[in-house]
């Protein structure tokens, strides 16, 4: 059998690229509308339909899902992958097809990409989808036109219902068995006015150079983005030989010359009621396919009542999230404590059932626990995204971003780190400067992530009355929580603010964002989503965090004391490694409140912040430790020092959790900033800037309170 | 026109709901190429829909679709031939 065909799918952001994919290869990704939401590229192999069957002779073709672009002029990251996927690189060949997926509501800028696609040269098979929200907005048009205009097959579809999902198969099949040669590349060439332009291009393909390529080279020169494009030494140079002039004309004339073009094309679809874009024709002031969504944003982006939407769909997410995960994980406790209560009915006491009850169940615990707090975030965010609103939300915060020195764009991934700082970093990549990027990436990490919920709520649980009322709906927990949220979020800014001026200075990057319509999520396509993204969670943090507790329980048990041995008052756990370790460190963690307990805390925790929760477990000796268990609270409250007096005040409290607040306790999260800035260089400086950041502010806090006498 | 403006009036001094024809995009870099493709070119019809409740950035609409741009970079693009 030979090699299965590479079929590229290709469009501009938020057009249904993703969902066609997913129906084409069954499998479930991220879909999102929020311009930009695919940042890598995935695979997936075209499986078979009621309609249509793979031939028995080929194999099925590999779809490859690309990140939405609006040009082949990378800026960004992630529209930079979809331009070398397409093009093609030294160690990755172009694709043997592309599927072009339109937007049937707005050709008028669709099309542009797509005669840039067309440039290329590559058998291409046009998706015209959306078709459904194209008839409602009156700009309804149809396949045979568009076949006619463009000369290659195209087949209307709407991807979220499944139209036209057969007629598509036959027509990737049909270039699997060669029924559509290499098309020759179609150019827009200059006419004889255009003498920049003309100079330009023969300037890049004198070294033999495609004129495919040299076009975009052209662009990418004149966007100073060469590098993002991979080009050639020889080509660096060539087109650094191009006069700066020149350049600027012939960058203008080639756009215009492309546009005219997609005008031409779109006069051939007389019935489309497109607006072609010039102006003097009798066309209304909203896009047609914006006019439901214009009366949405009349109190969405509204003057006043924007901004109060906002706020209050922030509230109602981060509400949800403290009140509707809390019965969810009653009931992942209460399971996690009844089966480690059978396993010591089965096994008995001993060493091993103390490994699986204190080590594995408690580690796996600690990451289950979790997992109702961020499956709710993620299906927030996912709804936000889905529905169009996350762009509004940028859209409305862009001018505060801009006085933090990003642009709105950058608020979507900041938003996620209150989930979890993994996917956030993942989702930076839509940001165009690297340094801005690298911002972003040392932002995330201060917002206060799910995983140190965990940590507020047992020491305010454990050293303050949380339900005791302070005034109106608020309570002394929920406003400790609040003020930490708040604190994580002035500080993420204010850090941010201070970096993006000193450490990686730049201008304000601008802002370009697309208000897509507002689009009825499709629960069921979010739900999957969810689900996709909470299983990552829970196998990357899932596996570390077990690890970690099995270890740390090693070194708390070992090595193994006679009772007898011990002094009084002593317990066994000051004699493990562990316990050396802690009180090794004790002169550091007085200054701040802590004891030697919560300094092994603070080792375990150095993988992943939950631990310090399971850890405080082992070392109290508490069974079935877990987040919410109320004896640990109670021990921890409880706690005498020799002399009797309470081992934790308040006041060390408030410190541990300013600690908390702003160290960066998880090797996943550094794994991830390693991988996205391809250095050790940002995620040791943001190792040691977090932990110096959160032992100052601890420090701060204990000292000063002490000072004015607060004991609390 | 016979008359030519040596300062042509740009995309951030339309009103709400007003509507002009993009003149040029000036100055050059990443963002003026971007603003091009996005189908900033001459000729084309531009309409100021509205501004966010913080004054900054505009919503615009173009060749069948809504783009929010900062005033600076609004700023890029002259415009002439300004209707309500
Ligand atoms: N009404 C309608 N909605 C659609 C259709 N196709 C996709 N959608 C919706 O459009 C939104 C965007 O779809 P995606 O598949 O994420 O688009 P994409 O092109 O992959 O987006 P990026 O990954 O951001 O580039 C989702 O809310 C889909 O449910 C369609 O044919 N009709």
């Amino acid at each position: 059998m030979s090699r299965p065909l590479r079929i590229a799918v290709a469009g501009n952001p938020n057009v249904g690229k993703t969902s066609l994919f997913n129906l084409l290869t069954g499998s479930r990704y991220k879909v999102g509308n929020y311009p930009g939401i695919t940042v890598e590229t995935r695979e997936g192999t075209i499986r078979a339909t009621k309609g249509w069957q793979p031939r028995a002779d080929t194999p099925a073709p590999t779809l490859v899902d690309l990140p939405g672009t609006y040009s082949l002029t990378p800026i960004s990251e992630d529209e930079a992958i979809a331009f070398r996927t397409l093009t093609g690189t030294i160690d990755q060949a172009a694709p043997d097809a592309v599927l072009l997926v339109l937007d049937a509501s707005n050709l008028a800028r669709n099309l542009y990409l797509a005669l840039q696609v067309f440039e290329l040269g590559l058998p291409c098979v046009v998706a015209l989808n959306m078709v459904d929200l194209a008839a409602d907005a009156g700009v309804g048009i149809e396949a045979k036109q568009l076949e006619a205009a463009l000369g290659l097959p195209v087949v209307a579809t709407v991807a979220r219902g499944g139209v036209g999902l057969d007629a598509l198969l036959h027509q990737l099949d049909r270039l699997g068995q060669g029924g559509l040669p290499k098309p020759a590349p179609r150019l827009v060439e200059p006419a004889s006015s255009h003498t920049a332009l003309r100079a330009c291009l023969a300037k890049l393909e004198a070294g033999g150079v495609s004129p495919a390529r040299a076009r975009w080279l052209l662009a990418a020169v004149a966007a100073d983005n060469l590098e993002l494009c991979g080009a050639s030494v020889d080509e660096r140079e060539r087109a650094a030989s191009l006069d700066p002039r020149d350049l600027e004309q012939a960058i203008r004339s080639l756009v215009e010359l492309r546009y005219a073009e997609v005008d031409r094309l779109l006069a051939q679809l007389p019935s489309s009621g497109q607006q072609p874009g010039q102006a003097g024709q009798a066309g209304q002031a909203l896009a047609p396919a914006m006019a439901r969504s214009a009366k949405i944003d009349a109190v969405l982006t509204h003057r006043v009542l924007g901004p109060l939407s906002f706020l209050l769909v922030m509230a109602l997410v981060f509400q949800s999230i403290f009140s509707w995960a809390d019965p969810f994980m009653g009931v992942i406790e209460a399971g996690i404590g009844a089966l480690s209560e059978l396993v010591v009915g089965a096994l008995g006491p001993g060493m091993f059932t103390d490994l699986l009850t204190e080590g594995v169940l408690a580690g796996v615990g600690n990451v289950v626990v979790f997992v109702p707090q961020i499956a709710l975030l993620f299906l927030f965010i996912g709804l936000l995204e889905d529905s169009g609103y996350m762009a509004r939300a940028a859209f409305i915060v862009d001018r505060l971003m801009a006085r933090v020195g990003l642009n709105g764009k950058a608020f979507v991934p900041l938003l996620s780190g209150y989930a979890c700082a993994i996917p956030a970093i993942m989702s930076t990549r839509t940001i165009a400067s690297f340094k801005d990027r690298v911002v972003t990436i040392l932002m995330i990490p201060f917002m206060s992530c799910s995983a140190r919920l965990p940590i507020y709520t047992l020491v305010i649980g454990s050293l303050f009355v949380a339900d005791a009322p302070v005034f109106g709906p608020f309570t002394q927990g929920g406003l400790i929580l609040l003020s930490m949220y708040l604190l994580s979020t002035v500080s993420a800014l204010g850090i941010g603010a201070i970096y993006k001026r000193t450490l990686l200075p730049g201008p304000t990057p601008p802002l370009v964002l697309e208000l897509p319509p507002y689009r009825l999520p499709r629960i069921r396509d979010t739900l999957h989503q969810v689900w996709d993204r909470t299983a990552d969670f829970l196998r990357d943090a899932g596996t570390i965090i077990l690890a970690v507790t099995i270890v740390l329980w090693g070194l708390l048990s070992f090595p193994q004391v006679d009772e007898a041995e011990l002094g009084p008052g002593e317990t066994a756990i000051e004699r493990s490694v562990a316990g050396r370790v802690g009180k090794a460190m004790e002169p550091a963690l007085e200054p701040i409140g802590q004891d030697w307990r919560i300094g092994i805390g603070l080792i375990g925790s150095f993988a992943a912040r939950e631990v310090l929760v399971s850890t405080l477990g082992l070392v109290y000796g508490i069974e079935n430790a877990d987040e919410d268990d109320a004896p640990l609270r109670e021990v921890i409250r409880d706690a005498k020092d020799e002399a009797g007096k309470p081992r934790y005040t308040r006041l060390s409290g408030i410190a541990l959790l300013v600690f908390f607040v702003y160290a960066c306790q998880c090797m996943s999260t550094l794994a991830v900033v390693r991988r996205e800035t391809r250095s050790w260089k940002w995620p040791a400086f943001m190792l040691v800037s977090m932990t110096a950041i959160a032992y100052l502010a601890a420090l701060l806090v204990f000292q000063v309170g002490r000072l004015l006498g607060l004991g609390l | 026109m016979a008359f030519q403006d040596d300062n042509p009036m740009t995309l951030d001094g339309l009103n709400l709901g007003q509507r002009a024809e993009v003149l040029a995009v000036t100055g050059h870099g990443s963002m003026s190429v971007r603003l091009l493709e996005m189908g900033f070119v001459p000729g084309v019809e531009v309409a100021l829909i509205k501004r966010a409740p913080l004054g900054d950035p505009l919503e615009l609409r173009l060749r069948g679709y809504h783009v929010s741009l900062r005033r600076a970079e609004a700023r890029r693009v002259q415009i002439t031939g300004v209707t309500a």
